[in-house]
């Protein structure tokens, strides 16, 4: 990564990869497979800026965000948070680093535990972090209440509600319990799983805006995925583009929708509706053509081959790197490569796909 | 400061009360005591077991004290055995006597009798030729003969006359020392020299006694359960029995031997005592008194007049208490009903959520057992635990619970597989929430209607394995009861002694429909969004 910066990354992902592996039979388990969900990504979150992911569906956020969080066990790559690798690092100090990173998740009728309080929900994690003896100093049980109380008027919620269950309040008011309850350790990054795709589009907005005052009260970090793209050009500072368990663009949220530069980005933002009816008119819409394809076979070409508008031979056969357009705006596409590469034919690209095979096992 | 500043940011509602924090155990509680019909059966349930935990201290009769006389006597709130088996003579007496034409009645009452013996309903005949008799020798147009008269008479006395009598406490007062000691706290050691002294017996003789008897009892097990054995294997494998017995072995058995011996010598001696009394008319029951045998030896005893008793829900075929056996009989049925469930639930619960959290190669494993328990007929293996470990009531919990968990594993691992991928366990895990945490604290409590639902269910169900155990002599056995085993002793006699079947039943289905109630307001009162809401 070629990102300059000065500041020191809060989050460090490199090369992460989570496949699932497709097995059949009962006792012997075979493997036949793997659905490669996330399949090598690598970007950086620095302290107080909003990093959104955006794409298709399936394309493989929640996945990172999950891998990332620890909750499926990556195949291989790196997490570091906090100077620890959280892939390697042991149970214990994998929690504890873990306690400054802290989830939202996407449906808030199902992500609340229909049998608890308000009061449980919130209070759940300080009373897992308590009862690990990993908590900075051990909190009593009326220190919580007044936490819990403390929380729930910060996010908006009347602290008189705190006997109720979830099934009593509406979807942004749950979804404002799981925010409280992600503030409840005092984290330093929020990965948040498209909290708001469930949402009415007034209370989208309300949220979106606490999200956002929160984030200037306690300095957070937000790593934000969301599919609206309306969504993530309010709230992101830097802005990834994933597709098919890639990263191919990766750029300051302003500039990414001033200019687009990969295909893909250019399509998925074509795809955008503007509230302006003379315009939507007008609009150009690049439609790809074909389905995305299924994420269970190892790929030796650009991800997005198939269905590029743009695609050279050259592009089947080689896997992208991200390309640097300015400093802060990278892109996995052959097309912005320093050496023109779209005169090459395909037997061509071929022979030299097949010779950088060839050295690579050798090296081996 | 604390305090100050909890009352100043206390959480008020909309009518300025103070919202105290709350858990779901909490709230729980208190939308059960809302359900009034769950709290009543709540009260039931431990009414119930009350009466059944503390029968031992209960005002009723021994369940196991068999009195023949009191046979198939009917349930009465005011009459006593003594009138009962009057009137059961007297029915007895005019039936007889209207067969023998004695006792007259109209040609359509005859006809009407006759049918009545056609179609089995002994009871309408003898309550009407009762009534018609009694009729009769009020006007004076029926007269017993004199054999039926002397009948009466005998009964008469004996119903005045006969008593129970029960020895409490033996003492035996030291000649040397003037000690005064209770029989049933000295040792096998200090009895021994006592009964020589009653029986003037030397003490050598008394021992071989004992250990005779002891061989006897050892011999006669032996033999009831290896038959056909020759008489050299018998003895050798008494040998081997008295060995493992050993000298405390014989003790125990000797102490409650001549305690026993001891016992129904003071009952004689008390009895024919008592029996001059009575002759006398100088005594009125009941006697509760200390009588001295000879100088040394003296005892409690209690006499009660053997046919004064009432019996609310009357007697059974041997004449024990229904009142009595239908409480000692939910000790039984009570414990196997919930502590069956209890354990089954609790042992289903673990393994279903294990497998279902789990899954891969516990959750194979763990299910292939399920399924191998589930294609073995459940009954045939409790029969065989039963066989293998012994008849008694413990192993009669354990075979039970064994087998009955396997459908609650499986209904729980469904539950929980279904839950295991929702979003609040992703949650929860995000949290570092441990396993046990994830399944105790966020899966059961989801499945929980589920699984009270099924234990309620349970509950009867155990009962009648029970009897249906008992009813093929694997379950309890005579003296001792359960609802099961009253019900299934009565069906012989149903029309002709009702109430023994009624009773029973009747006890029993109170408390199911109590535990019915119970369950289904637990079920409300653990899920949150049900529609009794506070």
């Amino acid at each position: 990564m070629a990102t300059t910066s000065t500041k020191k990354p809060l989050l460090e992902v490199r090369d992460l990869k989570q496949h699932f592996p497709i097995k059949t039979g009962n006792l012997f388990n075979r493997k036949v497979g793997a659905i490669r969900a996330v399949d090598g990504i690598s970007f950086d979150v620095y302290p107080g800026e909003t990093l959104g992911i955006v794409g298709e569906s399936g394309c493989g956020k929640s996945t990172t965000v999950r891998s990332i969080a620890q909750l499926h066990k990556p195949t291989s790559g790196s997490v570091i948070f906090n100077g620890i690798d959280m892939v390697k690092a042991d149970t214990r100090t994998m929690l504890k680093a873990r306690q400054d990173m802290q989830l939202i998740f996407q449906d808030p009728y199902a992500s609340l535990d229909p049998r608890m309080t308000v009061r449980s929900i919130i209070a759940e994690p300080m009373v897992i972090y308590n009862n690990r003896k990993l908590l900075p100093e051990s909190m009593t049980s009326h220190e919580m209440e007044v936490r819990v109380e403390d929380l729930m008027e910060r996010v908006g919620l009347n602290k008189a509600f705190k006997n109720r269950y979830p099934h009593e309040f509406s979807g942004g008011q749950r979804q404002r319990i799981g925010i409280a309850r992600a503030l409840a350790l005092n984290p330093k990054i929020i990965l948040a799983d498209e909290p708001v795709s469930a949402l009415d589009v007034s209370i989208q907005a309300q949220i979106l805006n606490l999200l956002t005052d929160l984030q200037k009260e306690f300095g957070l970090t937000y790593l934000f995925i969301a599919h609206d793209l309306a969504v993530i050009q309010h709230i992101s500072t830097r802005i990834a583009v994933m597709y098919l368990g890639k990263i191919v663009e990766v750029s300051d949220s302003a500039q990414l929708y001033d200019s687009p530069k990969h295909p893909y980005t250019v399509a998925l933002l074509s795809a955008a509706p503007i509230p302006d009816p003379k315009v939507e008119r007008e609009r150009k819409r690049i439609i790809l053509t074909g389905d995305v394809p299924s994420p269970d076979k190892e790929r030796d070409g650009c991800y997005f081959y198939d269905r590029c508008p743009k695609r050279m031979p050259w592009c089947s056969c080689h896997i992208p790197p991200m390309f640097d357009i300015t400093d802060k705006h990278e892109v996995a596409c052959w097309l912005y490569s320093k050496e023109d590469v779209s005169k090459i034919s395909m037997e061509d690209a071929q022979a030299d796909a097949a010779k950088i095979k060839a050295e690579a096992i050798n090296k081996q | 400061m604390v305090a100050i500043s909890k009352k100043k940011e206390a959480p008020l509602n909309e009518f300025n009360q103070i919202v105290a924090g709350n858990s779901l155990t909490k709230d729980a509680w208190r939308r059960l005591k809302k359900n009034r019909m769950a709290v009543l059966g709540m009260i039931i349930v431990i009414l119930y077991s009350l009466l059944a935990a503390f029968a031992m201290f209960l005002p009723i009769h021994p369940y196991d004290e068999i009195i023949l006389d009191h046979q198939h006597l009917r349930p009465t709130l005011n009459k006593s055995a003594g009138d009962l088996m009057m009137e059961t003579k007297l029915e007895d007496l005019y039936f007889k006597a209207w067969r023998s034409g004695s006792l007259v009645v109209t040609e359509a009452q005859s006809e009407q009798i006759k049918k009545w013996i056609k179609d089995n309903e002994t009871n309408k005949v003898w309550n009407f030729c009762y009534t018609e008799g009694e009729r009769q020798k009020a006007a004076g147009t029926f007269t017993f003969s004199d054999a039926d008269t002397r009948t009466i008479e005998r009964l008469q006395k004996s119903i005045d006359s006969d008593f129970l009598i029960s020895v409490e406490k033996i003492f035996w007062k030291d000649m040397e020392t003037g000690k005064i000691q209770n029989l049933a706290k000295m040792s096998y050691e200090e009895i021994l020299p006592v009964y020589a002294a009653i029986t003037k017996l030397d003490i050598p003789t008394i021992e071989a006694q004992v250990l005779q008897e002891k061989r006897a009892q050892v011999m006669n097990s032996i033999k009831e359960t290896n038959p056909g054995l020759s008489e050299e294997e018998y003895q050798s494998s008494l040998d081997i029995e008295m060995m493992s017995i050993g000298e405390k072995g014989i003790a125990a058995t000797g102490k409650t031997n001549l305690l026993g011996k001891i016992k129904t010598t003071i009952t004689r001696s008390s009895e024919r005592t008592l029996k001059q009394e009575i002759k006398e008319g100088t005594v009125s029951f009941p006697i509760d008194k200390k009588v001295t045998i000879s100088e040394n030896l003296s005892a409690e005893i209690e006499a009660t007049k053997k046919h004064s008793r009432h019996y609310l829900l009357g007697t059974d075929y041997s004449g024990r208490d229904m009142l009595s056996r239908i409480i000692y009989g939910g000790q039984v049925s009570i414990m196997i009903g919930l502590i069956g469930t209890l354990t089954s639930v609790f042992i289903g619960i673990i393994v279903g959520a294990l497998a279902g959290y789990l899954g891969g190669k516990v959750d194979f494993f763990l299910m292939r057992l399920v399924d191998i328990m589930y294609g073995l007929p459940y009954m045939l293996l409790v029969i065989i635990f039963m066989a293998i470990f012994g008849r008694n009531i413990m192993n009669l919990f354990v075979a039970l619970a064994m087998v009955s968990w396997l459908t609650i594993a499986r209904m729980v691992r469904g539950q929980i597989m279904s839950l295991k991928n929702s979003e609040f366990v992703e949650a929860a895990r995000s949290m570092g929430a441990s396993t046990g945490r994830i399944i105790f604290r966020h899966m059961v409590p989801n499945s929980l209607s589920v699984i009270i639902v099924y234990s309620t269910l349970r509950v009867p169900a155990f009962i009648m394995q029970e009897s249906f155990l008992s009813f093929l002599g694997l379950g309890v056995q005579a003296p001792y009861a359960s609802w099961g085993s009253l019900v299934g002793d009565a069906v012989n006699g149903m029309t002709l002694y009702p109430w023994k079947l009624i009773f029973p039943a009747i006890a029993m289905t109170i408390f199911l429909f109590a535990m019915n109630f119970f369950g289904d307001g637990l079920r409300d009162a653990f899920d949150p969004q049900s529609k009794n809401q506070l």
